[in-house]
C-alpha cells in the first residue's frame, strides 16, 4: 500500500527504509549533520503550501525525521529548496543532485564541498527513497 | 562522436561579449546599455602600474565611481566586504572588473552584496539567489579563466580556513569587453600557463560527463585557436590578431566548462594550488596530458575528436590511436609554448603531492571525470609522474 509522500507517515517510512539497508550505515560512516529539504508550493499538482522535511543523519545513523515548520527546517546545517516536480525527478533518479544544484534547478544553503565529498551518501539515500512505495500528490492512482 | 538517445542538458551563458582591439575604449557607452550610471572599476597594483586602467577611467570620465585596486592574487572574505562598502559609499550602481581571475572573482562578491547586502559569509550555498544582482562587465587582462562567463567565484575564508565557492546564475557577469590591447604586455610564461588554463577547460568540458553538443563544439573550437595562436601570442607577444583570437577561445572555453564541467585535472590542480601554491594555469598545464593518459579508455571519442581539432589525426587511425596522437600532441604543444614540465619545478615535494591526492578525491570537480577515481593511490600515481 503506498504511503502519501511528504507526510509523517511517509517519513517514518523512509527513516525505516534506511535503517534496514546493509549498506548505508558504512557508506554513510563520514556523515554528520542533519538536512531539511524544502519543497516550493505548486497548486496544480496538489501541493498547496510549501512543505518543509528535517532529517538529521549522524555517521551511519539516523534521529529525528520530521515534517516540520519553516523555521525548524532552516535550522538544519544543509537546506535544499526546490520546486515538487524537481524533487519528484530526483527521487525518480531523472535528475541527478549534484547537477540539479549546479544548474541551478535546486537551490542549498551549506557547504556545496562537504556535499561532494560524501555524494555516495547522498546517492544512497536517494537509492533508498526510490523504494519506499510512494503515492505522489500529483499520481492518479 | 555519438551522443545518447536521451540526451538531455541545460545550456547557460548570458553575457554579452564585445570583441576588438581598443573595445575597452566604448566602455562609456556599454555601461550605459546595461544601465549603469557610476562605475566602480575593480582590478588589482599591477594591472594599474601596467597602466591598463587609466583608458578605462578616462573614457567612464564623470562616471567612474571610484577605482578599488586592493585586491591581491587569491582573492578573500574581508577583500570583497571591503570593495563592496568602497563601491556603496561612492554610490556605484554597475561593477567593472579590470583584471585576471582574482579580480573578476572580488567583483562578483562585490555585485552580490551590493544588491542584497550583508557580508559574503551569509551567502554559503549554492544558487541562493533569486533576483539578478548588480550589474558586472568584465575587462580581462589574462586570457585563460573564463571567469567573464562563468556562474562561479572562488573567495578564500582565512577565518574558516576553507574557500568559498560562489555559485549562483542570477551573478553571471552581463558584458565581457575581449580587447587584445588589455593582453598585449602579458609576459611569456603567463600567457602560456594562462592558455593552458584555457586549454585544460576546453579538453576537461569535453571529457566530463555532463558534456553536451553545444559545450563540444565551443570546446573544440577553442582548442583549434589555442593551438595555433597561443604559440604566436607566447612568441610575439604584441601580435593582437593571436592575442584576440586566444582571447576568444578562452570565453569559449569557458561557455564550454560552465556547462559541462571539469574533472581531475581541476581536482588535481585545485589540491595542489592549496598545498604547495602551485598557481592554477601552471598546475593545469603540467597535469592535463598526464590526467588524458588516464582517462583514455573512458574518452577516447572526445579525445580523438580533439586529435582532429589539433590536426593530428591520421585518416588510418582509430579512436584510441587518435586519442594516444592527441595526447602526444599536448605534450609537444606545453614544450613548444615554455610551459614548466614537471610539478618538482614549481618545488613540490613527495608529501605535497601525498596530502594534495587525499585532497582531489574530496574536490567537487572529481565526480565529473570519466573515469571513476575511488582511491588516492590512483591520483598520487598520477601525481608521481609529474615530479
Amino acid at each position: 500500500m503506498p504511503i502519501k509522500a511528504m507526510t509523517q507517515e511517509w517519513m517514518d517510512a523512509y527513516k525505516a527504509a534506511i535503517q534496514a539497508d546493509p549498506e548505508y550505515k558504512s557508506i554513510a560512516k563520514d556523515w554528520e549533520g542533519s538536512v531539511s529539504l524544502v519543497v516550493n508550493p505548486d497548486p496544480a499538482k496538489n501541493v498547496p503550501e510549501p512543505i518543509y522535511l528535517f532529517m538529521d543523519y549522524w555517521h551511519g545513523d539516523v534521529g529525528e525525521f520530521v515534517v516540520c515548520d519553516k523555521e525548524k527546517a532552516e535550522s538544519a546545517k544543509f537546506v535544499m529548496t526546490g520546486d515538487y516536480a524537481r524533487w519528484k525527478q530526483v527521487a525518480f533518479k531523472e535528475l541527478d543532485a549534484t547537477k540539479a544544484l549546479l544548474q541551478g534547478k535546486l537551490k542549498m544553503r551549506g557547504d556545496l564541498p562537504y556535499v561532494v565529498r560524501n555524494i555516495k551518501t547522498v546517492n544512497k539515500v536517494i537509492d533508498i527513497l526510490g523504494k519506499v512505495d510512494t503515492l505522489w500528490p500529483d499520481d492518479n492512482k | 562522436m555519438a551522443y545518447d538517445s536521451d540526451l538531455s542538458f541545460n545550456y547557460f551563458g548570458p553575457t554579452k561579449i564585445v570583441f576588438g582591439a581598443n573595445a575597452a575604449r566604448d566602455v562609456d557607452i556599454e555601461m550605459g546599455a546595461l544601465g549603469g550610471t557610476k562605475a566602480v572599476v575593480v582590478t588589482d597594483q599591477g594591472i594599474i602600474k601596467a597602466g591598463l586602467v587609466d583608458g578605462i577611467t578616462a573614457s567612464l570620465g564623470g562616471r567612474c565611481a571610484g577605482v578599488f585596486s586592493d585586491v591581491p592574487q587569491d582573492t578573500g572574505v574581508e577583500v570583497v566586504n571591503a570593495g563592496a562598502e568602497f563601491a556603496r559609499k561612492n554610490g556605484a550602481d554597475i561593477v567593472i572588473s579590470v583584471g585576471g581571475g582574482s579580480v573578476i572573482d572580488t567583483a562578483k562578491g562585490m555585485c552580490i552584496l551590493m544588491t542584497e547586502g550583508g557580508t559574503l559569509r551569509d551567502y554559503n550555498g549554492v544558487q541562493l539567489l533569486s533576483r539578478p544582482q548588480t550589474p558586472h562587465m568584465v575587462i580581462p587582462t589574462t586570457a585563460g579563466t573564463g571567469s567573464e562567463v562563468t556562474n562561479a567565484a572562488v573567495i578564500m575564508d582565512k577565518e574558516m580556513g576553507q574557500k568559498r565557492l560562489l555559485v549562483e546564475n542570477f551573478n553571471v557577469p552581463r558584458m565581457a569587453i575581449l580587447d587584445p590591447k588589455m593582453t598585449e604586455k602579458l609576459p611569456p610564461l603567463l600567457t602560456a600557463s594562462t592558455g593552458m588554463d584555457a586549454m585544460t577547460h576546453a579538453v576537461e568540458a569535453i571529457h566530463s560527463i555532463p558534456h553536451e553538443p553545444l559545450t563540444d563544439g565551443l570546446a573544440l573550437h577553442a582548442i583549434r585557436l589555442l593551438y595555433r595562436y597561443l604559440p604566436v601570442c607566447v612568441q610575439s607577444g604584441s601580435d593582437l590578431h593571436a592575442r584576440g583570437q586566444v582571447q576568444i577561445a578562452a570565453t569559449m572555453a569557458g561557455w564550454a566548462f560552465a556547462n559541462a564541467m571539469v574533472g581531475i585535472v581541476h581536482a588535481m590542480a585545485h589540491s595542489i594550488g592549496a598545498v604547495a601554491h602551485v598557481p592554477h594555469g601552471i598546475a593545469n598545464g603540467i597535469l592535463l596530458p598526464d590526467c588524458m593518459e588516464f582517462n583514455l579508455e573512458d574518452a577516447a571519442d572526445g579525445y580523438a575528436m580533439i586529435a582532429e581539432a589539433m590536426g593530428v589525426r591520421e585518416k588510418s587511425m582509430d579512436d584510441s590511436e587518435a586519442a594516444r596522437a592527441a595526447i602526444q600532441a599536448m605534450r609537444e604543444f606545453t614544450r613548444k609554448i615554455g610551459h614548466p614540465q614537471k610539478l618538482s619545478e614549481m618545488g613540490v615535494s613527495g608529501k605535497d603531492i601525498e596530502k594534495a591526492a587525499e585532497m582531489s578525491l574530496s574536490d567537487g570537480s572529481i565526480v565529473n571525470n570519466p573515469r571513476i577515481v575511488m582511491d588516492s593511490a590512483e591520483i598520487l600515481e598520477i601525481f608521481q609522474k609529474t615530479m
